[in-house]
């Protein structure tokens, strides 16, 4: 009972109740004879331990771990006593997140994408890390990779700590792959840089399996789509600037090329033509394929799985190593009252995880924190070892309010490239359909 | 009636009408705070920048509006809206008509056919969706699997811009018909026994009857159904958003669902507030002719 009345009460003890929370004491107690009682038996409950609000949006394996961490955490830590709040990835966490802190009293911490930043620190929706702060934890730029510290900077602010680097990555079946002659004396994938090599030696493993060579799944799933796309062009040394009140600056030869090659590999015997992300993730797991491109995720998966396999950063294939990647990133969501105390207990809270991520590589992630990556525990964790290269060649999304995972534009791509994956639409159709959809957008005031 | 009306309407009746309020005053709160003040600010909306963040706030008289008529996206939407309005709302009468003439036959069971017919009204717009993504799955669905046992090739229900609009109709048209289905039996039973009585003496069979008969009866229920369903449909948003989410290609986005997008995900609620004011000014139209067309009816 002290809990639940404890959530009832505002932060920081009692104070006169607004509209909402009267009505939901009232309705729970029956009337104003219980506003009494509630200031009696909350207040004590509160002085103790800080209550953290923590919002964020891991399910299934991913929301397993973080549980997990979470305890540890508070576990430890008398001062604090961290709430979790898990809602769904995608458009219902942002818009709920989004919403929260433009009222002005969010919870004291959440978890979002780094690529998300730029929608929200402008329009004033997150507040900056104090950098002394941090420090005063060991938490610093030395310790981060140079691109993973810098995708939460904005205007010479941080604005988002990364939990994590999560790019996108090829796993393949080392049966397969051995079968096919594809593996070197270390067992590893022998490298392939020529686009035309991959596609050979994806129908040798096709040879193989007598099903597909490659398994990659993007129906109605624009995430997937643009994960492939922006690796393959970001791959080609090609730059994407989108800045309000200026039409996209893109490469579109780069572009309708990297389409075309995409094309060539969802021929129905390299890679089913039309796929779901389900579908290529069951058909890799039951050894359908030889390689699937996919998150880095879907290791838990695969590990379940019982199939050998190993994994590794998207082959090289147009000179430039890259990779699509986002982090999950910790943010303090805009505060109008801030309650000092909850703060540095929010500092603390997100440098004991980011110490204790090494349970987190575990679910396939990249730790973000330096002195974890370059742990024993960690350098002997395969096969996650084997793309921690990732963190050097990753790229987020390009930087605009309306970019980002789970974001708009990701759904406008797929609204006009999908027919280009499915051989329905010409390359150079879809993706001038896509810059124009880019452009409307960018005409329209940044409402951020 | 009208003279008890006026007697009454002597010393006590201000007392009365103190009273009348008191009782009144807990509903009309609510109205007042929760419906019709969000409709006058959402008005006021419409006119300025509002954002979500509170960047570019000021008062921008009729861009709104304008950007709106002049917006693909828009009209896209609107388009989508209308069609579904009319694809779904067809069968969603003529199936309700035909279940509740069969059911009406005094089958074996009736209640159990009632029943059946009528249950997946109570389900969740969620659950619906479940049951139809997993049936349209293209690799592992139950109807391209039984489609495969007849010889036919599996259809893409949600992948084809053509078809997935389709796809959210059967959806529908299963998950709501039942509601329809219950207004036509119930009118049909209430349909004096005489008539058909007199029908059979006169000779008539059982289709006469039912043209005859059964259909003019039903007229005034039949003009409730449509509108009802006209504006149910046009509302439409839950199952798509669950199912497509408004794919592929934006082919199955619905207008509420473009409302949510530009405001809650793109940000700009001045912007958003003003397509919903458009599309408040079509289903007011769309109302105000189902009155007129009553009162000529009646008339």
């Amino acid at each position: 009972m002290p809990n639940e009345i404890a959530r009832i009460l505002p932060p920081s003890g009692w104070r006169s109740p607004n509209r909402r929370q009267f009505l939901t004491g009232a309705a729970l107690l029956g009337g104003a004879a219980a506003t009494g009682t509630l200031a009696g038996c909350g207040g004590p409950a509160a002085a103790g331990e800080e209550t953290l609000r923590f919002w964020h949006l891991l399910s299934g394996g991913d929301g397993v771990k973080m549980q997990a961490m979470i305890d540890r955490v508070n576990a430890e830590s008398p001062d604090f006593d961290v709430v979790p709040t898990v809602l769904a990835w995608g458009t219902p966490y942002y818009t709920k997140l989004a919403m929260a802190s433009a009222g002005g009293r969010p919870p004291e911490l959440a978890i979002m994408h780094a690529s998300r930043i730029p929608g929200y620190a402008p329009g004033g929706l997150l507040d900056a890390w104090d950098l002394d702060e941090l420090a005063k934890r060991d938490v610093s730029k030395e310790t981060f990779a140079d691109r993973v510290w810098a995708s939460g900077e904005l205007d010479g602010d941080i604005f988002s700590i990364a939990l994590d680097s999560h790019p996108f990555i090829a796993m393949y079946n080392t049966d397969v792959a051995g079968e096919a002659g594809l593996l070197g004396s270390d067992g590893l994938l022998t490298e392939i840089t020529d686009p035309e090599r991959f596609l050979e030696a994806m129908r040798e493993m096709q040879a193989v399996t007598g099903g597909h060579g490659l398994s990659y799944g993007y129906i109605n799933d624009g995430a997937q789509m643009w994960r492939l796309f922006y690796t393959l062009y970001r791959q080609h040394g090609a730059e994407m600037a989108l800045n309000s009140g200026q039409p996209a600056d893109v490469d579109r030869d780069v572009a309708i090329d990297c389409l075309t090659y995409i094309t060539s590999l969802l021929d129905d015997t390299i890679c089913a033509s039309g796929a779901d992300i389900n579908n290529a993730i069951a058909e890799f797991a039951t050894g359908g394929s030889g390689m699937l491109f996919s998150g880095v995720w879907e290791l838990p998966t695969m590990q379940d799985a019982g199939i050998a396999f190993d994994a590794m950063t998207i082959p090289t294939l147009f000179g430039t190593p890259a990779a699509y990647a986002d982090s999950h990133a910790f943010v303090l969501p805009h505060q109008n009252d801030v309650d000092e105390a909850r703060r540095a207990a929010a500092y603390d809270f997100v440098a004991n995880i980011l110490k204790g991520s090494l349970s987190w590589a575990e679910a396939g992630h990249i730790p973000a924190y330096q002195p974890v990556v370059n742990s024993e525990e960690y350098r002997s964790l395969e096969p996650q070892v084997h793309y921690a290269n990732a963190a050097e060649i990753i790229n987020y999304d390009p930087r605009a309010w309306f970019t980002g995972s789970g974001s708009d534009f990701q759904t406008f791509f797929a609204a006009n490239v999908q027919n280009v994956f499915l051989g329905r639409e010409a390359p150079d159709v879809g993706w001038d359909a896509f810059v124009d959809r880019l452009n409307t957008i960018l005409s329209k005031p940044n409402p951020v | 009636m009208s003279t008890t009306v006026t007697g009454r309407r002597s010393p006590n009746s201000s007392k009365n009408n103190l009273h009348g309020w008191a009782f009144s005053a807990p509903f009309l709160i609510f109205f007042l705070m929760f419906l019709v003040w969000p409709i006058i600010h959402g008005l006021y909306m419409s006119f300025t920048g509002q954002t979500l963040t509170g960047a570019n706030n000021g008062f921008v008289g009729f861009a709104n509006y304008g950007e709106a008529f002049g917006d693909p996206d828009m009209w896209r939407s609107l388009g989508n809206t209308i069609y579904f309005t009319v694809i779904s709302t067809i069968p969603l009468v003529l199936i309700a008509l035909v279940m509740a003439g069969l059911v009406n036959m005094n089958l074996p069971a009736q209640w159990l056919w009632r029943f059946s017919f009528f249950v997946p009204f109570l389900l969740a717009s969620t659950v619906v969706s479940q049951f139809f993504l997993w049936m349209y799955n293209p690799q592992l669905g139950l109807i391209n699997d039984a489609l495969s046992t007849f010889g036919i090739a599996p259809v893409p229900w949600l992948n084809d811009p053509n078809v997935a609009m389709w796809s959210i109709v059967i959806a529908t048209v299963w998950w709501t018909v039942g509601f329809n289905f219950l207004l036509y039996l119930a009118a049909m039973q209430n349909i004096p026994q005489q008539h058909y009585e007199a029908a059979s003496l006169d000779g008539a069979g059982g289709w006469r009857q039912f043209f005859s008969i059964t259909l003019p009866q039903l007229g005034p229920t039949t003009v409730l159904i449509v509108i009802l369903q006209v504006l149910a449909s046009l509302k439409v948003f839950d199952q798509i958003y669950q199912i497509t989410a408004g794919g592929p290609g934006g082919s199955t986005r619905s207008l509420v669902q473009y409302v949510f997008e530009t405001g809650f995900t793109g940000y700009r609620l001045g912007y958003s507030a003003a397509i919903s004011f458009i599309f408040f000014a079509l289903i007011l139209l769309v109302s105000v002719s189902q009155i007129f067309f009553n009162r000529n009816r009646s008339a």
